[in-house]
């Protein structure tokens, strides 16, 4: 298989915990990312709360699958975006679990998102 | 547009679903190659060998199996995605299946596979 030309990005739009989406997108991002692809990633509406440091999943009976986000890094993933629009409604600082995350108003982050060639939203 | 693959993120009963197969519908007509479909999250229920709609709702798992045939579509499901939702070709170690047999189960990298050969990628 060629190293493809097309770069894919993944929109997280999803609270981390109330659904497998967030878990399901970091899984395709790993692989992704693990075949050297180029990938970025999007937080967006209720999927700025995947950022969020010190959550407790196994509080309800989850894996903290969070701690995950730590590994992006090694992958080369390095293109991680947040909507700021999206966490000034949520009343959320602009301090997240990883480093390396860069946070857009929502027109850089519109027009970011148009330089990928496959979207996935999850 | 040359090539186009599909990644089916919703269950059998949804429209999203029925619009996905008419889009792959159309595209194979247009003759435009479709690559494959890869079945993640709920999307695998579509492989399901034992789904029973009722008669008057559109059988959306028939529409897939009909696609295959007819145009040796290629119908991945994600295994870990599939084995979540008690899909599986190996039940209780003894090879047997309650997965269609038009669907493949594969991994994860199959999804980046589609992408690297198709043009286009779409998600419904």
């Amino acid at each position: 298989m060629s190293i493809s030309e097309k770069s894919v990005a993944i929109i997280n739009a999803s609270a981390p915990l109330s659904n497998a989406n967030a878990k399901d997108s970091l899984d395709v991002a790993l692989i992704f990312g693990s075949y050297e692809q180029a990938i970025s990633l999007y937080f967006q509406g209720d999927g700025v709360y995947q950022l969020i440091a010190e959550q407790q999943p196994e509080r309800i009976q989850q894996k903290d699958f969070l701690k995950t986000l730590a590994a992006l890094e090694f992958y080369d993933i390095e293109n991680i975006y947040v909507c700021h629009h999206s966490l000034n409604q949520r009343g959320l600082a602009e301090k997240f679990s990883i480093e390396n995350v860069q946070v857009l108003n929502q027109d850089d982050f519109a027009t970011s998102l148009h330089h990928h060639q496959t979207i996935l939203r999850f | 547009m040359k090539s186009i693959a599909f990644v089916i993120t919703s269950p059998p009963n949804s429209n999203l679903t029925a619009t996905a197969i008419n889009m792959v519908t159309t595209a194979l007509t247009m003759k435009i190659a479709v690559v494959g479909v890869f079945f993640y999250q709920d999307g695998v229920l579509n492989g399901s060998q034992h789904l029973a709609l009722p008669n008057d709702e559109y059988q959306a798992h028939q529409q897939w199996q009909l696609l295959h045939h007819k145009y040796n579509l290629p119908l991945h499901l994600c295994a870990t995605a599939a084995e979540k939702r008690g899909l599986s070709d190996d039940i209780n170690d003894n090879q047997a299946t309650n997965v269609h047999e038009a669907f493949t189960l594969s991994g994860l990298g199959e999804l980046v596979e589609l992408n690297v050969k198709a043009d286009r990628l779409i998600q419904l």
